[in-house]
């Protein structure tokens, strides 16, 4: 009967833990470097406004004058929306300034933990409760 | 006009009401939720009849008066895990396409629909032989210890999507 119970045990916990974490979607440490902060600023080329992640699109010119387009990964349009970040407020064209971490296989993505537009608003970018610099669960 | 299957998620990705529920601040999670707890609806009373064909609960209950009752409200999540699932899938096609995780979920839950497809035309026809025992015959344990692994595999690969790009 111990040895039953136990099974039952087994089983309830396995699928607790893959079902709880719906609201994380999935953990900044899963996909982002916390130790590789980058501080991107360009010219916004594209606007994913979609669940469970945004995403958007910079491009960047380095020293040498040689441009990449960057993917940064923010909070769904939920999240976003409740810190007054609209999907208008995002313009093609705009330079946006970014800062977050990189993303862990060295892609040209980043997490987008701050996000600065052109009038100055700066604007928290992470996914709520994804446990990443400064998340506060909101 | 032939379309192949990414061509179609394309097409259904980029429809007015995948774009909505992609785009929308709240009505995406809350389907999430739902599927989610469908999820559980399906998966906890799979398991009740499963773990009464293992002989760990409901001992003393017939078989068939088991899933008699159970079954039913099974059906019920179903329904609802289908209809959110697709829902969410439509919002996501084009990524789902491409993801590992979306696809192995997607050859489990083909394997968990055959399951009980055999089960039902093979060893459950011979119910009234065992139906009051408490140990099943070993086919209906083994369907039964497919079904609680499979389910769990569904979960797992449902939970890994949001891990893959």
């Amino acid at each position: 009967m111990r040895y039953r119970l136990g099974i039952i045990a087994a089983l309830a916990a396995g699928l607790a833990t893959f079902v709880a974490p719906v609201s994380a979607h999935h953990s900044f440490a899963a996909e982002f470097d916390g130790s590789k902060a980058i501080r991107l600023v360009g010219a916004l080329t594209k606007v994913d406004w979609s669940n469970p992640h945004t995403y958007f699109y910079l491009d960047v010119k380095d020293d040498k004058g040689k441009t990449t387009n960057w993917a940064c990964e923010g909070g769904g349009p939920g999240a976003l929306s409740r810190r007054g970040l609209k999907k208008g407020d995002l313009k093609l064209g705009d330079t946006i300034v970014v800062d977050g971490y990189r993303a862990k296989d060295g892609s040209n993505l980043v997490d987008a933990r701050r996000v600065t537009l052109p009038d100055g608003r700066s604007i928290y970018g992470g996914s709520p409760g994804d446990g990443g610099p400064g998340d506060t669960g909101q | 006009m032939s379309l192949s299957l990414f061509e179609f998620c394309q097409w259904l990705n980029d429809t007015g009401p995948a774009a909505a529920l992609r785009e929308s601040t709240i009505v995406f999670p809350i389907v999430e939720s739902i599927h989610t707890l469908a999820i559980t609806l399906v998966v906890g009373t799979v398991a009740m009849v499963d773990l009464r064909l293992l002989g760990i609960v409901l001992k003393k209950e017939p078989v068939s008066k088991v899933a008699g009752q159970i079954l039913p409200l099974t059906w019920v999540g179903f329904g609802v895990m289908l209809v959110s699932g697709l829902m969410l899938f439509a919002a996501e096609a084009e990524k789902c396409y491409h993801n590992p995780a979306f696809r192995l979920k997607l050859i489990l839950l083909a394997l968990v629909g055959l399951n009980p497809l055999v089960f039902h035309f093979t060893i459950f026809r011979s119910v009234d032989r065992w139906d009051e025992a408490p140990r099943t015959p070993g086919r209906a344990r083994l369907a039964a210890v497919l079904s609680l692994t499979l389910w769990s595999g569904i979960i797992v690969a449902g939970r890994a999507i949001a891990y893959f790009k």
